[in-house]
């Protein structure tokens, strides 16, 4: 069902290829002209979204890792992110290192202080490392705020604006090259990541990790591995957002963010390529859709409580978050699979 | 020491209500091996409706207080009834996630209908402080820690001699053969999580009579997963064992830490407690030793 009908594999190369035909290289290129004309026609606001929607794919990517093909639930990925927008914001600060050392350092930090939390992973798993990872979420964030000598707390941070070599990328199209372009990279790695043996031994943890064992997978470095992996995204992400608004709080990385990164994975679709792409474009839009439309229905029904507008889009996310998986476990990546299905069949799909 | 004896008394007092809302989450835990991670948002979202129904309607307490249970009594049959049900059978990763839902979508409707965001609640209890020893310790905390132990040793005789909580134990431990017994598996799930609202209902108008509404306690929702972790996941001996020695490290310790590390430490120690059970004894000083490790 994979392969368009009528193609077949005839060498290991073709056989490991991501994109198979000669119609889905001019897709794939029509949609790489497509996204990187997209600061010429697209007004400023919009390309503001397309920069949140960039660091959130990133961050999603790496949430895909841990959760999607490794299995273990993380509800402390606004954490880990804080961690590495304070490492970029106290680096670039206080050293003055360039842009792109201190994302990958960045990256790095994240990832280590994930492997920490992720050391009960050796015992637990399920709903325990849930709380586990719950509890890494509220420590981070607590440090954070009260670290006041090096994080400045609740006050916040500044941070310098990216530069690269001699450019500095200090207007929104710059911007949105350069996250345009690690988002890129970063789904690029995942799935090949997820393709290779690291990204199968993970789905054999998820799926029973007593049969992984026996095949002779370290569960226990896999597992850690995968933290490490996950963190790392979500450092970088965070990295990304630090010095795209410029000025950090503890705030920006609550409890009820690591919750919706769950939610738009889960929608877009666990353990896939695609899902956190097709995830954080669903949510971004529903996001703006509904900052759009609640001033309206403010106008149209009077009698509407005052916190009306602020507490329309958590209780609608809540509520997709519900519906998709009640109706949709699989996410819109299992829908966007059977309308290729669909169509490659269409007109004769019996 | 006189400091002490203050710090200890009323950290067994907030940890008698830590454990009361940590036993919601183990009644659920118990009939269906569902981990409610809405916990905190049950207590925030009935502790506004009790404001309103006494600041705002204006209604005498004892009245208040029946239309709030009745209140919780429905959110915790249209939870299980509209978004638990349709999900049974489904792995736990699904199970965390649809209550991760409910209490985004539950932080919404209190946004939404109470956007206030702090208030207090008017006076339940008579205000004039007890004098202990040397402590002095207002009466709400009494108040608080009575009415969850009376509320305790209830639930504890319903589940052990009334036939519901006979049937509700049966369906943890082996619900095929509940079913197989013509047991109606369906209403012993909507009841766990109807008596799970209610108790956060009761511990949510307990804590925030003692220290205002505010979105702090969602946190305390939190703050009972490490009561229900230093427990263990499905014993009620263990949530009223666990409560009370929470809310001790988290007092004493915050007492004593205060001047060392600054502020707000108080928040840490039973997020610090979590990680600590999690390496040391996941399954809590009370739980059953069948812990899926791997």
């Amino acid at each position: 069902m994979s392969l368009p009908c009528g193609i077949r594999n005839y060498s290991y190369g073709t056989d490991t290829a991501i994109i198979r035909t000669k119609t889905q290289w001019v897709l794939f290129i029509l949609f790489l002209v497509l996204l990187s004309t997209m600061p010429f026609y697209l007004p400023r606001s919009g390309l503001e979204v397309m920069n949140l929607m960039g660091i959130t794919i990133v961050s999603i990517v790496g949430l895909n890792i841990l959760m999607g093909y490794c299995g273990q639930l993380s509800i402390g990925h606004a954490g880990f992110m804080a961690v590495g927008a304070y490492t970029t914001a106290i680096l670039s600060n206080s050293l003055g290192l360039p842009f792109l050392a201190s994302l990958i350092l960045s990256g790095l930090s994240a990832g280590l202080v994930g492997l920490l939390f992720g050391m009960p992973s050796l015992r637990v798993k399920g709903f325990y490392l849930a709380i586990t990872t719950i509890a890494a979420q509220f420590i981070i964030i607590w440090i954070l705020n009260h670290w006041t000598d090096v994080t400045r707390g609740a006050m916040g941070m500044r941070v310098p604006i990216a530069e690269i070599g001699p450019l500095k990328l200090d207007s929104e199209t710059d911007q949105f090259y350069l996250i345009m372009s690690i988002a890129a990279l970063s789904v690029f790695f995942a799935t090949n990541l997820a393709r290779g043996r690291i990204g199968r031994a993970f789905i054999a943890v998820r799926d029973n990790d007593l049969a992984a064992e026996v095949m002779g997978i370290n569960v226990f470095a896999y597992k850690l591995l995968a933290f490490f992996l996950g963190c790392f995204f979500a450092g970088i992400a965070g990295s990304l957002y630090a010095q795209y608004r410029g000025n950090i709080t503890p705030e920006d990385f609550t409890f009820v963010q690591s919750i919706l990164y769950i939610g738009i994975l889960i929608i877009g679709g666990l353990g896939t390529a695609i899902g956190p792409i097709l995830g954080v474009v669903f949510i971004r839009l529903l996001e703006q859709l509904v900052l759009f439309l609640s001033p309206m229905i403010e106008q149209v029904f009077s009698g509407l409580p005052t916190g009306f507008a602020t507490g329309l889009s958590p209780m609608i996310f809540g509520l997709v978050m519900i519906i998709f998986l009640i109706f949709e476990p699989h996410g819109l990546a299992h829908r966007w699979q059977l309308f290729k299905a669909s169509y490659r069949l269409w007109p004769f799909s019996y | 020491m006189d400091q002490l004896l203050q710090y200890t008394l009323t950290g067994l007092a907030v940890g008698m209500i830590y454990a009361l809302i940590a036993l919601g989450f183990a009644l659920i835990w118990k009939s269906s091996r569902v981990a409610n991670l809405a916990l905190g948002q049950l207590v925030l979202i009935s502790s506004w409706f009790a404001y309103s129904t006494l600041v705002d309607f204006k209604l005498p307490i004892w009245a208040g207080m029946i239309l709030t249970i009745l209140f919780a009594i429905f959110l915790g049959w249209m939870i299980e009834r509209f978004t638990l049900r349709p999900m049974i059978g489904q792995p736990i990763l699904s199970l965390i996630a649809v209550t991760l839902g409910i209490g985004y979508f539950l932080e919404g409707i209190v946004t939404m209908a109470w956007p206030i965001s702090i208030a207090r609640l008017p006076l339940l209890f008579p205000q004039e402080p007890v004098t202990i020893g040397t402590a002095v310790i207002s009466q709400e905390y009494l108040w608080a820690a009575g009415i969850s132990i009376v509320l305790f040793i209830l639930l504890s005789l319903f589940f052990k001699y009334h036939k519901m909580g006979i049937a509700m134990r049966a369906s943890a431990d082996d619900q095929l053969a509940v079913q197989a017994c013509a047991v109606p598996i369906t209403s012993i799930f909507s009841m766990s999580w109807i008596f799970a609202c209610v108790v956060a209902a009761i511990g949510g108008i307990l804590i925030s009579s003692i220290g205002g509404i505010t979105n702090a306690l969602v946190e305390t929702g939190f703050k009972s997963f490490s009561v229900v972790i230093l427990g263990g996941l499905d014993s009620f001996i263990g949530c009223m064992v666990a409560g009370p020695i929470i809310g001790l490290c988290e007092n004493v310790g915050a007492g004593y830490l205060t001047p060392l590390l600054g502020p707000g430490i108080k928040e840490l120690i039973p997020f610090v407690i979590i990680i600590i059970v999690m390496l040391i004894r996941p399954y809590g000083l009370f739980g059953e030793e069948r812990i899926e490790r791997i």
